[in-house]
C-alpha cells in the first residue's frame, strides 16, 4: 500500500493550525517559525500551504555530498539522518522551493518527513486542504 | 547473521558491522570522539576501545577500536571495566596536556576525575586533537583540500604546504564536524574566510539574504548535475515564489470552472 501526501490549496484558509501543529511536535518552544510546514498568502487572504514535496528525483537528495536524505519506502518520504548530517546547508540552497531549512536555534537541518508516516498538520487541518491518502500503486 | 556477546547479552549483528554500530544500537554509551556516520572510520580517536575475547582464545584478551572492528561470531565484548577506564584516562590526560584551553577536552576529561593533566601541558597548544574529521569529510565530499601536514609534533591540518587550500570550496563541513570547534572561519559581509581563503557568497536575488558560497554552489551544480538556478534565491523567497506559483494555478482554475 502506497500513501500520497495530498494539498489542497482551494481548501486552505490560512487559519495556520498545521503551521501549530508541526512547531509543536518539533520545533524548540513550539516556535511556528520553525515549523515544516509554511501556510504562504500569494494574494490577500489567499493562502498555499506550502510543504517539501518529497519529489522523486529530489535537489536536496542529489545536492547531499554525504548521504545524509534517504527516501523512506514505506511513507514515500525524503528523510534527514541526523547522524550523518554535517549541516553544509547544500540541501537547503539546493531545494527549489525551498522546503529545507535551517534551524538556527537547534543547528539542525529542519525537512518535513511526513512524521514517520503519520502527518500532525493533515490530522489537525479543519478544512482538510491536508491529507494523507491512500493510493494504488 | 553474526551472534556475539556485548556486556553479558547476546546480541546479532549484520556480517560486516562495526562494533561500535552494535553497541550504540544496544544503547551502550562509549565515549568518541572522531566518530561521525557520515566518514569512514579510521581509529583515530582511540576512545571507543573495547576488550574483546572468544572462548576458544585461553583467557586471552586484547583491547581495539570497537569504531574500526567487525563483529564476529562468538565475539565476548566488554565495554567498561578498569583496564578500559584507565586507557580511556590516559588518551584524555595526554590531550589535555595537547590542547589546555579546550573546553570539549576538559569536559570529557573531567568525567574521569581529571582536571588538571599530569604531563608537562604545552601552553601554545591548539584545540585539534589530531582526531581527521575534518580531512576525511573532505575526502568524502571528494575535494581532500586539507590534510595533515608536517612530521611529529610540528603536524598539523593544513592546506598544501601550509598555504590556503586550493580546492577548499568553502563549504564548512570541516568545521562544524570539527569535535573541538578548533576550525575557525567567519562571514563578514559578503566574504566567507576559512583556511585563510576568501569565498564569495552568493546573495539572494531577491531580498539578499546570504547563502552558500559560489565555489560550493558550483561544484554541486557541476557534480551532481543540478539546475544553476535553484541557486539563485534563499529559501524563504523559493518558498514564496512556490505559493506564488501554486496560488496563480488555484486562481487559473477557478476561473476556468465559472
Amino acid at each position: 500500500m502506497k500513501y500520497c501526501f495530498q494539498v489542497i490549496p482551494e481548501l486552505c484558509t490560512g487559519c495556520r493550525t498545521c503551521e501549530l501543529a508541526c512547531a509543536f511536535k518539533y520545533a524548540k518552544d513550539g516556535k511556528p517559525g520553525r515549523s515544516r510546514i509554511y501556510p504562504l498568502a500569494h494574494a490577500k487572504d489567499q493562502y498555499v500551504p506550502v510543504v517539501c514535496f518529497q519529489c522523486d528525483d529530489a535537489a536536496c537528495v542529489r545536492a547531499c555530498m554525504f548521504d545524509a536524505l534517504r527516501r523512506n519506502d514505506e511513507t514515500g518520504a525524503v528523510e534527514l539522518d541526523k547522524e550523518r548530517c554535517v549541516k553544509c546547508e547544500a540541501c537547503v540552497a539546493a531545494c527549489p522551493f525551498g522546503c529545507a531549512l535551517t534551524d538556527t536555534d537547534q543547528n539542525e537541518i529542519v525537512k518535513c518527513d511526513l512524521c514517520q508516516g503519520d502527518p500532525v498538520c493533515a490530522r489537525f487541518c479543519p478544512e482538510a486542504a491536508l491529507k494523507y491518502v491512500e493510493i494504488e500503486d | 547473521m553474526v551472534k556475539l556477546q556485548i556486556n553479558g547479552k547476546t546480541v546479532e549483528a549484520r556480517e560486516g558491522e562495526m562494533l561500535l554500530a552494535v553497541m550504540q544500537r544496544m544503547g551502550i554509551e562509549v565515549p568518541t570522539q572522531c566518530h561521525h556516520e557520515a566518514i569512514e572510520p579510521t581509529g583515530n580517536c582511540r576512545l571507543c576501545m573495547v576488550e574483546i575475547t572468544k572462548k576458544n582464545w585461553d583467557g586471552w584478551k586484547k583491547c581495539v577500536t570497537s569504531c574500526l572492528y567487525p563483529v564476529e561470531e562468538g565475539l565476548i565484548v566488554e565495554t567498561h571495566n578498569d583496564k578500559l577506564f584507565e586507557i580511556r584516562k590516559t588518551i584524555l590526560d595526554l590531550q589535555l596536556a595537547r590542547s589546555p584551553h579546550s573546553d570539549y577536552v576538559a569536559k570529557m576529561a573531567s568525567e574521569y576525575g581529571l582536571e588538571k593533566s599530569s604531563y608537562p601541558v604545552e601552553p601554545q597548544g591548539d584545540d585539534c586533537i589530531m582526531c581527521y574529521a575534518c580531512t576525511r569529510i573532505c575526502d568524502v565530499l571528494g575535494k581532500s583540500a586539507i590534510a595533515p601536514t608536517m612530521r611529529g609534533h610540528e603536524k598539523i591540518v593544513a592546506g598544501p604546504f601550509g598555504e590556503a587550500p586550493p580546492d577548499c570550496i568553502g563549504c564548512l563541513s570541516c568545521a562544524f564536524i570539527c569535535p573541538t570547534d578548533h576550525i575557525k572561519w567567519n562571514d563578514k559581509g559578503n566574504t566567507r574566510t576559512i583556511w585563510d581563503k576568501k569565498f564569495k557568497l552568493i546573495k539572494c536575488k531577491k531580498c539578499g539574504k546570504k547563502t552558500i558560497t559560489r565555489e560550493f554552489a558550483d561544484y554541486l551544480i557541476e557534480k551532481r548535475e543540478l539546475p544553476s538556478e535553484y541557486f539563485d534565491t534563499c529559501d524563504i523567497c523559493k518558498r514564496q515564489e512556490t505559493a506564488d506559483t501554486m496560488g496563480a494555478l488555484v486562481v487559473k482554475a477557478r476561473e476556468a470552472t465559472i
